[in-house]
């Protein structure tokens, strides 16, 4: 929780630039990480880091200059070193050739809508218990990995172009169990995220892994290149979907000729009616940000409505040199795609689609061709084939190569409920990300042009 | 804080988690690690920014598993070792297979890269006039964006463990990247880029970016061949030869022999994250990775590469060995843990020493296995003239714009930037949109030229994923040109 000598120290640099008519923005970012790691049925990392982070980006006429700091703010002196390093920067900078938006915090918030105190001091043993209990309970003689990243993300934002003060603290967590036959290297996997403690349970992956291991008794089966059918899980549809956006709804890329979307626009359907998407900082599915970190108020924002192009999305330097207005989407975001009609049972959508894939997962997606939309990324966990709803065989590691236009246009179902998948990474600081997304969608012409001869 | 300061604190907290019981324990102090990055797009700078950590990283081998804490605090030292005895005690809780690092005499040394010219020294003025120039020189009426990227990095640590090593490392990398976009007739993007190269000699500060030979040189050609891309046919489907040109034949080779001859990989520890190998610990001294012309280092003794840095976060000094010899897979990239869980589970003695290939990218970060330089050594078949006059219907191919990776690392897919069609030995014409596919054992097993020294450079790689918490390490590839038979390139629709 955040304490009074960061709080004053910023505000105090702060009050003191802005009466010297500096035009910085502040952001202090904190995090207690903590990680354990599983390989081979054992802990192979237990890690917990105490981190604080302060950016400082000062904005001189058309001048910008950014300085980072990690390190404890003791005082406003560690505060001021960052501002002096800032303010050199932009004063030694280039000019733009255009007038630079300054970030600014658009209005007070204190939010702790999401945290739990219990998960943030978890104590790491209970977590060593909970992998124990799986790797006990599933799988004799089969490999155990995973990994389980749990903490809380503190953020603090200030500018000099007003008073505003916005300050977030939450908790979050991202667990995922892998499980490995040694010799024929299949492998499933089971994720679950939450924000408190006790989202994670040992059960629910136990009861993953229980429905899928028969079916992993049997051979694998070689997919033939050609088209086909495809069930994708809700963590293979959030990664479709963030891909669609990010290489087609990104205003750079939009303003550049660069996107996947821009021979249509804003009002024009590109995708299946069947597709709604919205960034919603209110779903409890998500992350929730009330702000986003260039000091944005975040709210419902329309993306997609029934495959018509609703909004691109503008950061604030694309805003600024293109004469738009920027959208609060610097940082993390709440993409919430609308739910189907479909039955409650995937297989159940596909009982009279005769030979169907089912793709849970999709592993190392890229985009080799982002004006024509075309991304390519390979099935590894948990995928197998399924005949006239009944799951058959396990699929060895096959490749899909297709447009987003095509799997996101041609829709055949889509579940009726909603799963949230957590899409944070540990690269960088914490930032959590989730999206929340029907818990299934069957496309079909979905074209795999690879399949491997192993899992 | 001063290094010495350090040595009393951490030494006895060395001390105390060692009389705790534990097995090992070691520790860095980052001094500084930092880094600058400097964007110019279309003429305007849109990033100026600069970063700069300094703290601790400890780690505790306790009942064969390991604990780490880190803390950015200089007080916090003795918290830091209680913090990562207890963590290794939680992470003893659930062992199967418990970790061992062996017993090796200390080491004290220290590594510094070689500059001639530190880019931190350079001031920013300067730099950012530097990159303005570059700027315009991208220039041309066809060319609709021009980026100039430019990251630096600095970083000075000391190291200590439990066995006497104390080395002190002071490292300095220096990344520059231009890139050009056109639309084409199409309305697709197209675009020619040119990465900061070393050629594995001589010095890397801020004259290595100022170097025409290793960068900005090729601007002119990359406005040549961007244009030509605009009208260019797309590069039909179909079965020929490829020849990779170094700029993507070092992903190539970073994806598909780099990350699936990580030990750690191979052994299970990637798999929630980054994925396995189909490498096993039988393949050693008997798979055929490929033809008798693929011969792969690790390290290779270069002198100038973002993956030369004297010792690794073990304090292992670097060690220049043989991967894959004649096509015959030798060994791979081992740190001490995983070598001596290897040759338990192996049963014998695959692995003699660690190859110096633990690191990690951050105080707050704890070490595993990561490539270093992993380096395909140049062939006897000429230059690129001379394969391209042998080689009867095939593509040359350059960078990468997409790259996608089966999770054992059997099977690939690229996209490059462009193409040149070679028709019976001669270069014919520029093609656009290639991309190509493979399964990496059949793939090496059809390389069948590999250029000569005058064709070899070192890419550098800024960029690599890997871990959890995950971590971006900085790697080198020494690589020629290279020319693979029977592949699939071009799409089917
Ligand atoms: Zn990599």
């Amino acid at each position: 929780m955040l304490d009074e000598t960061t709080r004053d120290a910023i505000l105090r640099v702060r009050d003191e630039a802005a009466d010297k008519g500096i035009d910085a923005f502040f952001v202090m970012h904190r995090e207690k990480s903590h990680l354990m790691r599983i390989g081979n049925n054992s802990v192979s990392l237990n890690t917990s880091v105490d981190l604080t982070r302060l950016d400082v980006e000062v904005i001189d006429g058309r001048r910008e200059g950014s300085y980072t700091v990690m390190g404890d703010i003791t005082g406003p002196e560690s505060v001021r070193s960052a501002l002096d390093a800032a303010v050199e920067k932009a004063s030694l900078s280039a000019p733009k050739d255009y007038d630079p938006i300054s970030p600014a915090v658009q209005g007070n918030a204190e939010e702790m809508l999401q945290y739990d105190e219990a998960l943030e001091e978890m104590d790491s043993r209970d977590k060593a218990v909970v992998y124990r209990e799986i790797i006990e309970g599933s799988g004799k003689g089969l490999n155990h990995s995973g990994s389980w990243s749990s903490g809380s993300t503190e953020v603090l934002l200030a500018c000099t172009g007003n008073g505003n003060l916005a300050w977030r603290i939450g908790t979050d967590q991202q667990f995922s169990c892998v499980l490995k036959h040694p010799k024929e290297k299949w492998e499933l996997a089971s994720f679950q995220t939450g924000w408190r403690a006790g989202d994670v349970k040992a059960g629910a992956t136990l009861a993953a892994f229980d429905r899928l291991l028969p079916v992993y008794e049997k051979p694998g089966f070689r997919v033939e290149p050609g088209e086909y059918t495809v069930i994708f899980g809700s963590q293979a549809l959030a990664e479709i979907v963030g891909m669609a956006l990010g290489t087609g709804f990104g205003g750079r890329g939009y303003e550049e000729g660069m996107n996947w979307t821009c021979g249509s626009g804003v009002g024009d359907r590109i995708l299946s009616e069947k597709v709604t998407l919205v960034d919603d900082p209110d779903d409890n599915d998500t992350f929730r940000f009330g702000f986003d970190m260039a000091g944005m108020t975040r709210s419902r924002f329309p993306l997609v409505e029934r495959g018509v192009m609703k909004s691109l999305l503008y950061d604030l330097a694309t805003a600024a040199r293109y004469g738009r207005r920027p959208t609060p989407h610097h940082g993390s975001v709440s993409v919430v795609m609308a739910p189907g009609d479909g039955p409650e049972c995937p297989l159940e959508a596909v009982k009279k689609m005769g030979r169907v894939l089912f793709i849970p997962a999709l592993h190392y997606t890229h985009i080799p061709n982002r004006s024509k939309g075309i991304f390519t990324g390979s099935s590894r966990f948990s995928a197998v084939l399924v005949e006239d709803g009944e799951m058959v065989r396990p699929i060895f590691s096959s490749r899909i190569t297709d447009t987003f236009q095509n799997v996101l246009g041609n829709i055949a179902a889509l579940a009726p409920w909603r799963a949230s998948v957590n899409g944070s990474s540990t690269y960088g600081r914490r930032m959590p990300e989730a999206a929340s997304v029907p818990g299934y969608m069957v496309s079909t012409g979905v074209r795999i042009s690879d399949c491997a001869e192993s899992f | 804080m001063k290094y010495d300061e350090l040595d009393g604190p951490v030494g006895k907290g060395i001390a105390g988690v060692m009389d705790a019981g534990a097995g090992y324990c070691d520790a860095r102090y980052y001094a500084e690690d930092g880094s600058e990055t400097l964007v110019m797009y279309d003429g305007n700078l849109e990033s100026n920014s600069s970063s700069f950590e300094s703290g601790l990283g400890v780690r505790v081998l306790y009942g064969g598993a390991w604990g780490f804490a880190a803390t950015s605090r200089g007080s916090d030292v003795a918290q830091a070792f209680d913090k990562a005895l207890a963590n290794a005690k939680t992470a003893a809780m659930l062992v199967s297979v418990p970790l061992d690092m062996g017993v090796r005499p200390g080491v004290k040394g220290s590594y510094s890269s070689p500059v001639q010219k530190d880019p931190f020294d350079v001031p920013l003025q300067e730099k950012l006039g530097f990159l303005a120039s570059m700027d315009e020189r991208l220039k041309a009426d066809f060319v609709q964006r021009r980026v100039v990227f430019l990251y630096l990095q600095r970083m000075r640590n000391r190291f200590w463990n439990s066995e006497g090593s104390i080395i002190d490392r002071n490292l300095v990398n220096c990344f520059a990247n231009a890139i050009i976009m056109a639309q084409d007739s199409d309305g697709q993007m197209q675009r020619r880029s040119k990465s900061l190269h070393t050629t594995g000699t001589g010095t890397r500060g801020w004259e290595m970016v100022t170097d025409p030979d290793l960068w900005s040189g090729r601007f002119e050609g990359m406005k040549e061949e961007l244009s030509q891309l605009l009208s260019a046919p797309e590069l039909a489907f179909g079965r020929r030869s490829v020849i990779l040109l170094p700029g993507q034949g070092h992903l190539q080779v970073h994806e598909t022999i780099g990350h699936p001859l990580e030990l750690d990989r191979i052994l299970g520890y990637e798999l929630s994250f980054a994925g396995g190998s189909f490498v096993t610990l039988d393949s050693f001294g008997k798979l055929r990775y490929g033809s008798d012309k693929l011969s792969v280092s690790a390290y290779g003794s270069i002198e100038n590469s973002p993956g030369t840095f004297g010792f690794d976060d073990e304090g292992t000094p670097e060690r220049d060995y043989l991967l894959i010899d004649k096509g015959l897979l030798v060994n791979c990239l081992t740190s001490r843990a995983m070598i001596s869980e290897a040759n338990q589970a192996a049963g014998r003695r695959v692995f003699e020493s660690s190859g110096g290939a633990s690191r990690s990218t951050a105080f707050h970060k704890a070490p595993i296995d990561r490539m270093t330089n992993v380096n395909v050594l140049p062939g006897g078949d000429g230059t690129l003239e001379d394969i391209v006059a042998t080689t009867e219907d095939g593509v040359i191919l350059d960078n990468p714009t997409s790259w996608s990776i089966g999770s054992n690392r059997e099977h690939f897919h690229f996209g490059c930037e462009i193409a040149w069609e070679v028709k019976g030995g001669k270069v014919t014409r520029v093609l656009k949109n290639p991309t190509y596919r493979g399964h990496t054992l059949d793939f090496y097993s059809k390389l069948s030229a590999v250029g000569d020294r005058s064709t070899w450079v070192v890419e550098q790689v800024p960029n690599c994923g890997k871990g959890e918490p995950n971590q971006v390490m900085e790697i080198g590839h020494g690589v020629p040109v290279m020319r693979f038979d029977d592949v699939i390139a071009g799409e089917e629709r």
